[in-house]
């Protein structure tokens, strides 16, 4: 299953993720801060110029990121201009444009696994506490490894499903699919004991 | 050795395995009776997944149930469905937890990981995607996560169903070539025909434990009359 | 025998299944705007699961949305999301979930009948506010224009409370013991 990470190589995607994510966290920050649409307009044009800076392709998938946002960014735009207030709408759009894009660029240029090892060390601390990270990272594995074989599995039934009838299969595939799921968690979870399970030596 | 004293189990008011009592020194067991018969009760019984209504069991003089760390090393168990048993994404992953689970570090197990891949000709399939394996493929995956934690008994609960005739061939091969002890439950008389020792389930009890050629035929006769008296 | 490795299992495995439900064609629905069968997931999960493992099913689904896993109908995913107009939608499903559970583990009526009102009151009411507020938040845009903007999607959202409640009622009849919500 495929994340979102770029292929192509940036010089980002050799920074810390921690790292990433700080200055991910002041660009953000700052950006609610700011309200001149003349300087959110700055902001949006350094992020364009530096997205760009890592070639055409990969300043391209970022645009394809922004895309679900279309709608929403154009309506809210269109919202003030009737209103009577465009400069609110250009500062409100740019703001929401840059700060999705800067985030995106963190989720282009950063590895699954280095995120996940991030997280789990983030989570460490509550060690102390009695708490293991060790059910976060098996459940993590556990919906990474599980979304093709239900994906595979609800594919069959939609076949199933559409050899006996005309209608879309989604609807009336979900009762099955939950239930081969509630069905699947018995037995994974005993395959799961049968090496040990949570009591187990594995550390993440 | 395996010993089992007494097992009883129980599911909800209907008794699953009635009061067995065997100790098995053969290196190839199997094990056969009809669906219902209390065959993976008694697989799981053995693997120390379930707790027994009564009795104990001992691997090696190892109380599967009350010691469940030594237990881990000394008894390892194949299900029926690898999508039911490999839990992590990518096979290294999947094959470095049972040894991880057992206390070694990251980089212990993952050096054990690439010698167990390499003693099967699949040194490439460290970070492959585990949904890019065909169903023999991932069967011989879960194969090599329980070789990993050097069981000194293997149990296998039908895990050739719904695989086809080679790759079923190519599976029973790698078996046979293990040191392990191997307690194969099955419904097919033909995969444990040269077996050491076969015992007979039904309705909870052993109806007949010997040689294959001992009890076998009999099995197959009751199997295939047409009294036999399918779960339909 | 419910132990904890169940209830890892089935938290993670119901987290999966909300990704697969998101990757399905949507629902069609007679007056064009599609269903997607995510929505109904995020419900069914506090439903069937109860408002803790519900809940707990849901924050992981988000999480890896987070780690860039494109799980979010769509293939949306990523750390953008949590930026955008949307992001109190996304914020709001584990909460969404935890509601929908615990209305449901304490109605003691027709589980059918609980469902659409739990996912009536998780799915709808709690989800929404977390969504306007959301919006709110990051629009900068007042708040009676927030709730303007996005009420207007509620209607359409109501079926979401009636397909909820038909799979739960399918479910009790097809696998009572399913509903850890009512055990």
């Amino acid at each position: 299953m495929l994340a979102l990470t770029s292929d192509i190589h940036t010089p980002l995607h050799d920074w810390r993720a921690g790292v990433k994510l700080g200055l991910l966290s002041i660009a953000i920050v700052t950006l609610f801060l700011l309200k001149s649409p003349i300087l959110l307009a700055g902001a949006a044009g350094l992020t364009a110029l530096l997205y760009r800076s890592f070639g055409a392709k990969f300043a391209a998938q970022g645009l394809r990121m922004l895309k679900p946002l279309r709608f929403f960014l154009g309506f809210i735009l269109l919202w003030q201009v009737v209103l009577g207030d465009a400069a609110t709408g250009f500062a409100i759009v740019l703001r929401l444009a840059t700060a999705v894009s800067l985030a995106n660029l963190v989720t282009l240029s950063t590895r699954l696994d280095d995120l996940i090892d991030l997280v789990i060390w983030l989570a460490s601390p509550a060690r102390f506490i009695g708490l293991s990270p060790k059910p976060l990272a098996l459940s993590i594995a556990l919906v990474v490894r599980f979304v093709p074989v239900l994906l595979e599995r609800a594919n069959h039934m939609a076949d199933a499903f559409r050899a006996r009838s005309t209608k879309r299969p989604t609807f009336y595939i979900i009762l099955p699919l939950i239930i081969s799921v509630l069905e699947d968690a018995d037995h994974v979870a005993l395959a799961l004991r049968a090496r040990g399970g949570l009591d187990g030596a594995f550390n993440p | 050795m395996i010993q089992i004293q007494s097992l009883s189990c129980q599911y909800g008011d209907k008794t699953v395995l009635d009061a067995i009592t065997l100790e098995l020194t053969e290196a190839r067991v199997g094990i056969v009776g009809r669906n219902g018969s209390g065959k993976s009760t008694l697989a799981r019984a053995i693997s120390g997944l379930i707790r027994p209504e009564q009795g104990r069991i001992f691997i090696d003089g190892i109380d599967v149930l009350i010691d469940r760390k030594s237990a881990l090393s000394a008894v390892g168990i194949l299900f029926q469905n690898p999508d039911h048993q490999i839990i992590f994404p990518t096979v290294e992953e999947e094959i470095s937890f049972g040894l991880r689970q057992l206390g070694q570090s990251k980089a212990d197990a993952t050096a054990k990981t690439s010698e167990i891949l390499g003693s099967f000709g699949k040194s490439d399939w460290a970070k492959r995607p585990v949904s890019t394996l065909s169903q023999g493929q991932r069967h011989l995956v879960c194969l090599m996560s329980v070789l990993a934690m050097a069981p000194s008994v293997i149990i296998l609960d039908e895990p050739f169903s719904g695989l086809d005739i080679p790759t079923t061939r190519a599976l029973q091969k790698r078996l046979n070539q293990l040191d392990q002890t191997l307690m194969h439950i099955t419904h097919d008389p033909s995969v444990i025909a040269d077996y050491d020792r076969v015992l007979w389930i039904e309705g909870g009890k052993i109806i007949a434990d010997g040689a294959p050629e001992a009890v076998l035929p009999e099995y197959l006769r009751v199997m295939e009359a047409d009294d036999a008296g399918a779960h339909l | 025998m419910q132990t904890k490795e169940n209830d890892l299992v089935m938290i993670a495995l119901f987290a999966a299944l909300v990704a697969v439900l998101g990757l399905l064609p949507a629902i069609p629905m007679p007056w064009g705007i599609p269903v997607t069968a995510q929505s109904l997931g995020v419900m069914l999960a506090g439903a069937v699961l109860g408002a803790k493992r519900g809940g707990l099913s849901m924050l992981l689904f988000i999480g890896l949305v987070a780690l860039g896993l494109p799980l979010l109908a769509g293939g949306r995913g990523g750390l953008g999301v949590f930026v955008s107009p949307t992001a109190g939608f996304v914020v709001g499903f584990p909460v969404a979930a935890f509601v929908t559970g615990l209305v449901m583990q304490n109605l003691r009526i027709d589980a059918m009948i609980a469902s659409g009102i739990a996912s009536l009151i998780g799915g709808i009411v709690v989800l929404y506010v977390m969504g306007i507020g959301g919006f709110w938040m990051l629009t900068d845009k007042g708040l009676m224009a927030s709730i303007t903007i996005m009420a207007t999607y509620i209607p359409g959202d109501l079926v979401k409370v009636v397909l909820t409640a038909i799979v739960v009622g399918a479910l009790v009849k097809a696998r009572p013991q399913s509903l850890l919500s009512r055990q």
